[in-house]
């Protein structure tokens, strides 16, 4: 079937490319559409209602999944295997998905290695998030872990075994036993060293065993919203320039971070928080977005991190002028202090001006004092590492390091099934057609700090949350509600506006500028002024947006084009965080302020409760950021909604009273 | 013709070019193999006392076994850990060994 397509699209193409610009009309006559599936009731209809320039395709289907990462793909085929007629609408072919890079393992109380019970891991989860998670919401992920990986494992995925033959799961993440006082715990399965791999092949695989409809390489411009309902999405072909609307009752989001709005991150290219902008056009609030997870050591350009043993065996890191300077911050641990004092040091150097390279961003980290075959016993491969993706040879020459981003926990605010919740009136109200999961969304499990292995837990576990709920909640085949006929002539109008825009500033530029200056004020050392003066800045570069050039008028295959949209799409999630950071006046988890280095609950946890007067909901901040942009001023309003902390079940799960989060 | 857009058809033109042109290939290699054939013999005895020297060209280099490159890494026997017994699990030290997760001096995951 796949020749019967490729046939049919190298034939279109040629047909194709003799025709300059064409009426909507006329296309309908002479060109084959490369997506028409053989023997299925093909129910796409061409139409001029919103462009006489760009031919517009009308889909219709049960349910659209925007992004074919780990979430996307499971919520793709499980809205497939409940009978909806399903379409995966993705930027890029799934297997090249950023998921595939996690190579870390996934979190589940199996219980093969000791006696393991899931409240455990709810506990350590809602500590780790320090207490922004929503207690609902990590109660069903960690109930559901379990059945979780054994239904991954039923898929095919080859995790590595015990003797037994039982899932070998071994120690990571913060895992404890008996409510953090059991010591240890080993919950985190793999399959050899490629897990976010072989999840996404397995996945993929058992997807194409269900009848989904995969659009891919299409980027999705917009959502389809009608009197506060999601009817579907707007994607752009990228293979040839036309434009497809699709119709339907649901729509799911889970087009993954925004890693690449910093400077220096380990996110591919294309994680450009899509989804994450696109419900920001639509009106609705994005939650938590200042909570941005930093590394220490990621190595300069390439964006790969330097992993921590480094450090531990007896790496230092030091600046332009020789100094280790981690003494004279940490006198006591020096290199081996926590990550995020690691982290802060170097920042703080770096903006005094004792950073090295010729724009003096970033530090060394040396290793060539230490015994070469020492280094390559106890970290074989490092220097193929340093080889390729930082050029120096380890032995001689120290390599470039900087804080680095490597997880965004703040997304799409949704409830614990995966429904997209806007907040009005004081409650949580439904978005109707809305669903989000994966790292672009904000269930909230990961709060203000994710704990290792528990992201793909989270992808797998939401991703079948979505499906699930949308399962229940409506058949296969329901009739659409009507749609404007012009809907989404905004977003077709943006796109022409930027293929055709020549102003003064090209749009790697601009990028860069956004880049560096997040990077600068945004990033692990916050406080104050300096956030202050990022969020100038950064108002001042989302207005050079208008002054964007392009260069490719083409149609077919624009990468110029799609990066344009693509940094625009970027442009809103850095303000939504600078703008979340800049008035968040206390310190919790991921975001650490110099000037208000405590967190502010709405008790004084360190103390005994007896006696405290709780403070009200306007003056602690023991709850979420909701941030809104005006798309055409740029301006950030920014609303608060309280953290969740029942659990779904308190016979079965109590939940976890705030306290001080110390490991 | 290219308006009707029916599969059928643009398959059948396109299995009839293929075919085609894989007869013509084939054609032409039997002919090829065979004048070699005609040559080698024509030669004489008095090539064949020494062996024939071929040149390190692209085609020639896979004669000669290529040495296994040798991973940092190496594999387990049986790829199961020695210490902690684990079947398929990564090749190495313990990725986990520094608190983070660990691979060729890369961390992806803490």
């Amino acid at each position: 079937m796949a020749s019967v397509r490729a046939a049919s699209r190298l034939l279109s193409r040629r047909a194709i490319s003799n025709i300059k610009a064409v009426p909507a009309a006329a296309v309908q006559n002479s060109r084959n559409f490369h997506f028409s599936i053989y023997g299925k009731k093909n129910n796409a209809k061409v139409s001029d209602d919103i462009s006489t320039q760009y031919p517009v395709v009308d889909h219709e289907f049960d349910a659209v999944v925007v992004g074919a990462g780990g979430a996307g793909l499971r919520a793709a085929f499980g809205l497939s295997e409940a009978g909806f007629n399903t379409a995966c609408v993705t930027k890029l072919f799934p297997t090249r998905s950023h998921t595939v890079a996690a190579q870390g393992g996934i979190n589940a109380a199996l219980g093969n290695m000791e006696d393991d019970d899931w409240r455990w891991h709810f506990y350590d989860t809602v500590k780790g998030s320090d207490w922004l998670g929503d207690q609902d919401a990590i109660h069903y992920m960690t109930e559901q872990a379990p059945a979780a990986v054994v239904e991954l494992e039923n898929f095919g995925m080859p995790f590595s075994r015990t003797e037994d033959g039982k899932i070998y799961q071994r120690a990571f993440g913060g895992q404890s036993l008996k409510y953090g006082k059991g010591g240890q715990a080993h919950r985190c399965c793999c399959v050899a060293d490629r897990t976010g791999h072989s999840l996404l092949h397995t996945l993929y695989g058992r997807s194409l065993r269900y009848d989904t409809s995969y659009f891919v390489e299409y980027f999705a411009l917009d959502l389809l919203m009608e009197d506060g309902q999601c009817k579907g999405v707007i994607a752009l072909c990228m293979e040839d320039g036309s434009i497809h609307r699709f119709r339907s009752q649901n729509t799911v989001i889970a087009t993954g971070g925004y890693g690449r709005t910093y400077f220096s991150c380990t996110s591919a290219h294309t994680s450009t928080g899509d989804g994450n902008a696109m419900v920001t056009r639509a009106g609705l609030p994005c939650q938590d977005l200042e909570f941005v997870q930093f590394h220490p050591t990621g190595i300069y350009g390439a964006g790969c991190l330097i992993t921590e043993g480094c450090r531990g065996e007896g790496g230092i890191l030091i600046n332009s002028e020789g100094e280790r300077f981690m003494e004279r911050y940490a006198p006591n641990a020096k290199d081996l202090a926590s990550r995020d004092v690691v982290s802060r040091s170097m920042t703080i150097e770096i903006r005094e001006g004792r950073g090295v390279g010729p724009e003096k961003d970033h530090v060394y980290l040396q290793l060539h004092h230490l015994p070469p075959q020492q280094l390559a016993a106890r970290l074989p491969g490092i220097s193929e590492t340093a080889m390729i993706f930082a050029g120096v040879d380890v032995t001689k020459e120290p390599i470039p390091v900087l804080p680095t981003v490597h997880y965004n926990m703040g997304g799409i605010p949704t409830n614990y099934k995966g429904q997209v919740i806007d907040y009005t009136d004081g409650k949580d109200r439904v978005v109707p057609g809305l669903y989000a999961c994966g790292e672009a969304a904000c269930a909230s499990v990961h709060g203000a700090n994710r704990l290792g292995a528990n992201s793909l837990l989270d992808l797998v576990v939401f991703g079948r949350a979505c499906a699930l709920t949308i399962a229940s909640e409506h058949k296969p085949g329901e009739k659409l509600s009507p749609l404007k006929p012009n809907a989404g002539e905004e977003s077709v109008a943006n796109m022409d506006k930027l293929r055709f825009a020549n102003g003064s500033l090209r749009t790697s530029e601009i990028r860069l500028n956004m880049q560096k200056t997040m990077q600068n004020h945004a990033a692990v050392f916050r406080t104050g002024s300096v956030l202050k003066e990022g969020c100038d800045k950064m108002d001042d570069i989302y207005q050079t947006l208008d002054q964007i050039k392009t260069f490719d008028r083409g149609i077919v295959w624009n990468t110029d084009l799609v990066e344009s949209l693509e940094l625009q799409n970027l442009m809103l999630n850095a303000v939504q965080t600078i703008h979340s950071a800049e008035q968040r006046k206390e310190s919790r988890g991921a975001h650490a302020r110099e000037d208000f280095k405590v967190r502010v609950d709405e008790f004084d946890y360190s103390k005994p409760l007896q006696g405290q007067e709780k403070k009200p909901f306007e003056q602690h901040w023991r709850k979420h950021t909701l941030s809104y942009v005006d798309r055409k001023t740029g301006k950030v309003t920014l609303k608060y909604r309280p953290v969740i902390d029942r659990s779904l079940d308190e016979e079965d799960c109590a939940h976890v009273p705030p306290a001080i989060r110390s490991y | 013709m290219f308006f009707c857009g029916q599969q059928p058809l643009n398959m059948f033109f396109l299995r009839v070019w293929v075919s085609a042109s894989k007869q013509a290939v084939s054609r032409k290699l039997s002919v090829e193999s065979v004048l070699t054939g005609c040559s080698r013999a024509a030669s004489g005895l008095a090539a064949d006392k020494e062996p024939l020297k071929k040149a390190k060209t692209p085609q020639g280099r896979f004669d000669v076994p290529e040495e296994k490159s040798k991973d940092v890494l190496e594999k387990f026997p049986d790829n199961i850990n020695p210490v902690t017994k684990e079947k398929g699990g990564p090749r190495g030290p313990e990725p986990t060994r520094y608190g983070d997760w660990e691979r060729r001096g890369r961390c992806v995951d803490f």
